[in-house]
């Protein structure tokens, strides 16, 4: 399950930053993602939301990048939105 | 050399799947199309790229996928050489312009115009404008958007203030944006395109919003009215409120993404916020679409006239669909009515198609709406072109709709200058699947744009005298033409800026001035000014000849001359130079300078000069020549056919 999400979210991110080859890991963070910017966040935001039919609260948008924050905590966070499949 | 075929033919059929792709198919097509754009980059071919990209550029195109689309944009400009833009704009905001800005840059390479675009931090819009030593003036645009929202307004009501003192509110809302707007002006000569102001979806007085003088909803409209009404002629209203409402107010105002980011609306309504104001950028430098080109069995009505007969053919009242049919041609009815040109494009006998035209009672178009009228078997690429040559004007000024989805990908791929937009299959799509589009973008709207079509209909007619009169002198005098010529003027401004804009092929040099510009010059002594309007005994064809000439010492230089195509052969060239030299000898002029600057549309007038006996005086880059004509006192004025009512003053 959390495999899968994972590999749909790494198309996400592979279609956003335009770069086939990025691999995500639970312990990544912003800062290992080049080009990872307060643009590129809105628009990885638009795309997850898109990809899933879920929309995430302003909060959840603001603190993605927050100091205890990185993919893993991020797949938690999409995975509970969509909810049991 | 196959690998290179290969690259060009996949890029080729990977816009066409692309471009056709239904709503829902899209996304695949798009990564499909965004991998052949890569491909062909990375083998060389970054021009076929690049027009590839453009024609993908659409205005209904979600968010993600045009992020695709503008990282591509971007690595071209990064690698292609340098064109220069046609648009010099400063974009000036109270919210953050990191994603508008780049697709309002997008959509401007898309129309081929290109674009110079400076953005200054937001919310420092005043600032900007007001400190003479800003980088905007630095920057030294020709265009300055000012795009606010209502959270910018500085005099927003109290509930408790009464209708006179909301009134009084509204006044100097509009005073402040003047005063920003008269800044400009005087400072950069610019045009300034106005935003205004978006109701938000809430309504806290619910039903009284509208109704009380200080709701918030209430407040806006009349801000809006106000601005509509009192804008000068370099001031362009761009109308985001609308934006907003066919979006969905709720789906536009997406407030996460303000409370974020300050973004102004919806990330998913940035691309048609873009598009709009694109669309009006690129019509102030000429690249409004002109006519659209219709053609008839299951576009203007349902059925095959030559299968069914008169009959049988489904338009008008009693039936959903044959309604819908009639509604989508009340709709083109209107765009004639403010001058797009109509012509007809069909695979139909030419008589049996007419005779709708003449006969069935329910048609709301008749055959006096269509300027060109081409019904016969060859392929539609090739009438195209000769609807274009009738009408003299370019492939890129036509916009076809067309039912056929076979047609559709014919014409893109053999006149890919055509724009060809998708319709749905239900007829009552039609006007949304056109008007999203804004082909028909106006710079002004004036009472020649009401007489247009009239004009091009016309045009048949005089042509017919023109076969049966003896020689051409014999035929210029039965037109019996009369001239009204002056300098440019309040009543002559809007239309010359127009044609200023617009003009291509009787252009001698193709230089762009917006309206602001060119009101600057009419204050200026050391220029000429020169408008022509011209009627016959077939019709008013209103202003069609502009000039503009610069006196330095006895010299006088011509630095634009344009005429509009409608009114070739005419003799009009002729008189427009006696009135320039009675003008440059009043101002102790003895020589007039005349340039040619070639553009992929302006061969016509390559001998414009040496016809009117100027001698040459050098060539310069990229085939421009110069022109030298003597107007000392034994220059003899030029015979024309033409006779003057209102003198230059």
């Amino acid at each position: 399950m959390r495999e899968t999400l994972r590999t749909q979210v790494q198309e996400v991110f592979r279609d956003v930053f335009g770069d086939p080859d990025i691999e995500i890991r639970d312990a990544m963070t912003a800062d290992d993602v080049d080009g990872w910017d307060s643009l590129m966040h809105i628009n990885l935001i638009v795309a997850i939301e898109r990809r899933f039919g879920i929309k995430l609260a302003t909060a959840e948008i603001s603190g993605l990048k927050g100091d205890d924050q990185n993919i893993g905590t991020f797949l938690d966070l999409v995975a509970g939105k969509i909810g049991p499949r | 050399m196959s690998g290179h075929f290969g690259t060009s033919a996949d890029l080729e059929s990977a816009l066409e799947r692309f471009l056709s792709a239904p709503g829902e198919t899209r996304p695949e097509t798009l990564r499909n199309l965004v991998r052949a754009l890569k491909a062909a980059i990375d083998a060389g071919e970054k021009e076929a790229a690049r027009a590839a990209l453009r024609r993908a550029i659409l205005p209904g195109l979600d968010y993600t996928s045009v992020q695709s689309l503008l990282r591509i944009h971007q690595r071209l400009r990064r690698e292609l050489p340098a064109t220069p833009p046609l648009v010099r704009l400063a974009v000036l905001s109270g919210f953050t312009l990191d994603q508008l800005a780049p697709l309002i840059d997008l959509n401007l390479a898309a129309t081929g115009a290109g674009a110079d675009i400076y953005t200054p931090a937001f919310g420092t819009f005043r600032q900007e404008i007001l400190a003479a030593d800003s980088g905007l003036y630095a920057f030294s645009p020709k265009v300055v958007f000012l795009a606010t929202g209502w959270r910018d307004l500085a005099h927003v009501p109290l509930l408790t203030d009464d209708r006179d003192r909301v009134r009084e509110r509204v006044r100097l809302e509009v005073r402040d944006l003047a005063a920003l707007w008269q800044t400009l002006h005087e400072r950069l000569g610019c045009q300034v395109l106005q935003n205004n102001f978006d109701l938000p979806p809430w309504r806290t007085l619910s039903n009284h919003d509208r109704r009380h003088p200080a709701g918030l909803g209430s407040y806006l409209a009349q801000v809006n009215q106000a601005l509509a009404e009192e804008a000068p002629a370099f001031v362009t209203l761009h109308d985001v409120d609308h934006l907003a409402a066919s979006a969905g107010r709720w789906a536009w105002h997406d407030e996460r993404f303000f409370h974020h980011a300050k973004m102004p609306c919806a990330p998913e309504c940035l691309m048609d916020y873009a598009h709009s104001v694109a669309a009006i950028l690129g019509a102030q430098v000429g690249l409004s679409r002109k006519c659209l080109v219709l053609d008839l069995d299951n576009t203007l009505w349902g059925g095959v006239i030559g299968d069914d007969g008169l009959g049988g053919i489904r338009i008008g009242q009693g039936d959903a669909e044959s309604e819908a049919f009639q509604a989508f041609q009340k709709y083109v009815k209107g765009l004639k009515d403010r001058g797009v040109i109509l012509a007809v494009c069909s695979k139909n006998e030419d008589h049996i198609a007419r005779e709708v035209f003449e006969k069935h009672p329910e048609m709301i178009l008749r055959l006096d709406d269509i300027a060109t009228f081409v019904a016969n078997w060859d392929d539609k690429a090739t009438n195209l072109r000769t609807i274009a040559l009738n009408l003299n004007i370019g492939l890129n000024s036509l916009v076809l709709a067309d039912d056929n989805p076979v047609e559709r990908a014919l014409v893109r791929r053999l006149a890919p200058e055509v724009a060809v937009p998708e319709l749905p299959v239900d007829p009552a799509g039609y006007v949304q699947a056109i008007e999203r589009h804004r082909y028909f973008e106006l710079v002004s709207l004036g009472k020649e744009d009401f007489k247009r079509a009239e004009y091009y209909r016309v045009q048949a007619v005089r042509e017919q005298a023109q076969a049966s009169a003896a020689s051409v002198e014999e035929f210029l005098e039965s037109l019996q033409m009369t001239a009204r010529v002056g300098p440019i003027d309040t009543a002559t401004l809007e239309r010359s800026a127009q044609l200023i804009a617009r003009s291509n092929q009787f252009n001698l040099t193709t230089r762009r001035r917006s309206t602001a510009e060119i009101l600057a010059l009419t204050g200026d002594d050391s220029w000429i000014t020169l408008t022509v309007a011209l009627a016959d005994r077939f019709g008013d064809y209103g202003l069609i000849s502009v000039l503009l000439a610069r006196v330095r010492e006895d010299r006088v230089e011509i630095d634009t001359w344009l005429m509009s195509c409608r009114v070739l052969k005419r003799t009009v060239e002729d008189l427009v130079l006696n009135h320039l030299a009675e003008a440059a000898r009043r101002r102790g002029g003895r020589l007039l300078r005349g340039d040619y600057i070639p553009t992929p549309k302006n061969d016509l007038v390559r001998q414009h000069y040496p016809r009117l006996g100027f001698q040459p005086a050098g060539a310069g880059d990229s085939g421009s020549t110069s022109w030298d004509l003597p107007i000392a006192e034994d220059w003899q004025p030029r015979r024309h056919f033409i006779s003057v009512t209102r003198g230059e003053a």
